[in-house]
């Protein structure tokens, strides 16, 4: 097959990705910049200078996502380490729970931790029932309750790709640092764990990129207390509606989550080479 | 101009509508875009439902119905939706946005309405209330001071996540009456809300949500639509104090001249107090004819926004200081929810 015709058989894909996508996306990035009958501005830009408070949204945002990514670590880390130990028949099971969730619509999902957490939920009445506690823990309407929902939707993203890297890990290498008389932890964090450093940090930035854009799970599970920029971006688009401030913000946002990306690719490259 | 004067002299309207409605094609089906829930579905029976059956016009109804969804439909050039629901405040907006058209009153020729009702450019067809309500078996709040004192009053609080829902009640709480709430004092509000926000367990952004957290008992006071509590016997609730509103039908800018002749007919419908009457069956807001509170039943009074009883406790919404103040107080609002 020749590059040309090969080029014709994704072509309809690269058309429907800059119609479709590519060009309102650099609609939206415009808005900020462009005024109907006025011309080039700068002035959305500035009243974002002048008014930090959407900054600072986006601060918290950063903030939530990196919680929620460490969680997501301490969690998932141990079940995909515990899933390679598995028979492959255990490993499938294991593999279909954690998939299984993908299968539930995220906002039924997310409701459904009301029934788990809340004041009359089952974790607090346990907790009543074998006297812990005495009153009801508030586990929802703050940031835990916004942690918990964005780490449970998101744990198959870290936890996939991270397995996948684990079982290709090659037993005998394990093997071989045992019997030079490496005792297990430094087989751990001398061989095992830079091994799966690679599928670790992309699963992790992957979790992080997701975290900046949650919408449901703030507005559901934070009780509006926990200010993202994802309801920000709502409340500018629907209801006031400044999109061109949105715009602005929606840009800046996208800058940083590239400048990370970035960051990330330098790394990964360093750490390949 | 010379359309609007026909308005006052209301023996000749009948006959002017019966020529404007033959003179034009019509169209037979419209779009409306509402803002949903129960509110639509009385739309459906009390408009919609008759206006088919006297002209066989058909109205479809989608919903919510965002400003931002509003300005993306006239931006992109769309006809296809006629009407659309508008809050008091936001039809301001939309004006000024040049979003919305003005209103053939001629060619409505409604029944007789309240006068804040029949604006230039929207046909206000729904009065609502937003009012103090709690969890039957509470202490009792009268009015918004004892409703924010937290000490004598205890139990969590659901708050709207809206400062123009949220900042008439605190000032009430800091002593200002209903009749002095604007120009709003928007930092003394503010100071208030700071000392309660420990005590609000939720700020709510869907109508639904209130009423479901008292219920499972996450909170035990809130700020919410009377239509959402009235009439339920778990809960208790208080119109002093609250603020009624106004919901307009407006018609999209750009809508074609066909549409338009079905959507005044619409309208015509909407002032009819019979009509009116059989929306508030399935939803406890009021339409906006004074001869509405005859037809409705007796023992259900106290629950409508307009009623004798209700009407005098209440605040009516100032859209036109939102109008010039919401984004400069919106900005100070985010900064007051990071602060939480």
């Amino acid at each position: 097959m020749t590059r040309s015709s090969g080029f014709s058989f994704i072509a309809p894909l690269l058309v429907l990705m800059v119609v479709a996508f590519n060009a309102p996306i650099v609609y939206m990035l415009g808005l900020a910049f462009w005024e109907k009958g006025r011309g080039f501005t700068l002035e959305h830009y500035e009243g974002l200078a002048e008014a930090p408070v959407y900054l600072r949204v986006l601060g918290n945002t950063m903030r939530i996502a990196l919680i929620a990514t460490l969680a997501n670590i301490v969690i998932g880390y141990p079940l995909a380490h515990w899933m390679r130990g598995l028979g492959s028949r255990g490993r499938m099971i294991a593999i279909a729970l954690v998939v299984l969730p993908f299968w539930v619509s995220i906002l039924v999902r997310t409701y459904a931790w009301i029934v788990v957490l809340g004041n009359g939920g089952i974790v607090n009445r346990a907790l009543q029932w074998s006297g812990l506690t005495d009153a009801p823990v508030s586990f929802l309407y703050n940031e835990l309750g916004v942690t918990i929902g964005m780490a449970n939707v998101l744990l198959p993203f870290l936890v996939l790709p991270l397995f996948a890297a684990m079982i290709r890990i090659d037993d005998r290498l394990l093997q071989a640092a045992a019997s030079l008389g490496a005792p297990p932890r430094t087989i751990f964090w001398k061989v095992y764990f830079p091994l799966t450093l690679p599928a670790l940090a992309a699963g992790a930035l992957l979790v992080f990129i997701l975290c900046l854009g949650f919408y449901v799970t703030p507005a559901i599970l934070g009780g509006g207390r926990v200010p993202m920029i994802s309801n920000l971006l709502d409340t500018l688009i629907n209801q006031i509606p400044r999109w061109e401030q949105a715009s602005a913000i929606s840009t800046i946002l996208l800058i940083v989550t590239l400048l990370i990306f970035a960051a990330y690719r330098r790394l990964d490259r360093k750490a390949s080479a | 101009m010379k359309r609007r004067t026909f308005v006052g002299g209301a023996a000749a309207l009948p006959a002017m509508s019966l020529l404007s409605g033959t003179a034009r094609a019509q169209s037979k089906e419209i779009r409306m875009i509402e803002s949903g829930g129960a509110s639509g579905e009385s739309i459906q029976k009390g408009y919609i439902d008759p206006l088919f059956q006297k002209t066989g016009i058909k109205v479809v109804r989608e919903s919510p119905s965002s400003l931002g969804k509003l300005r993306a439909l006239v931006e992109s050039g769309q006809t296809s939706t006629t009407l659309f629901e508008l809050g008091s405040g936001v039809v301001l907006q939309a004006k000024k946005l040049g979003l919305i058209e003005k209103v053939d009153w001629a060619a409505v020729s409604p029944a007789a309405m309240f006068p804040e009702a029949k604006d230039e450019y929207g046909f206000g067809y729904q009065y609502f209330s937003t009012i103090m309500a709690w969890r039957k078996g509470v202490k009792e709040p009268k009015n918004f001071t004892e409703f924010f004192d937290t000490k004598a009053f205890p139990g969590k609080r659901c708050l709207p996540d809206y400062p123009h829902y949220c900042l008439p009640f605190a000032l009430q709480a800091a002593g200002v009456p209903i009749d002095k709430l604007f120009p709003l004092d928007v930092d003394t509000a503010f100071k208030k809300l700071n000392e309660i926000k420990k005590d609000v367990a939720v700020w709510w952004k869907a109508g639904a949500q209130p009423p479901q957290l008292m219920k499972d008992n996450e909170v035990q006071y809130s700020i919410c639509w009377s239509g959402r509590v009235v009439g339920d016997p778990a809960f208790g609730l208080s119109f002093a104090g609250g603020k009624a509103d106004l919901s307009f039908i407006c018609v999209v800018k750009g809508s074609k001249p066909d549409d338009k002749a079905a959507a005044w007919k619409l309208m015509h419908e909407m002032s009819l107090p019979e009509n009116q009457a059989k929306a508030a069956e399935v939803i406890s807001y009021t339409g906006p004819s004074p001869d509405l509170d005859a037809l409705l039943p007796k023992d259900k009074l106290w629950q409508f926004p307009t009623s004798k009883q209700n009407k005098d406790v209440q605040y009516f919404e100032n859209a036109q200081w939102w109008a010039d103040n919401g984004e400069a107080v919106n900005k100070k609002w985010e900064a007051f929810k990071l602060s939480l």
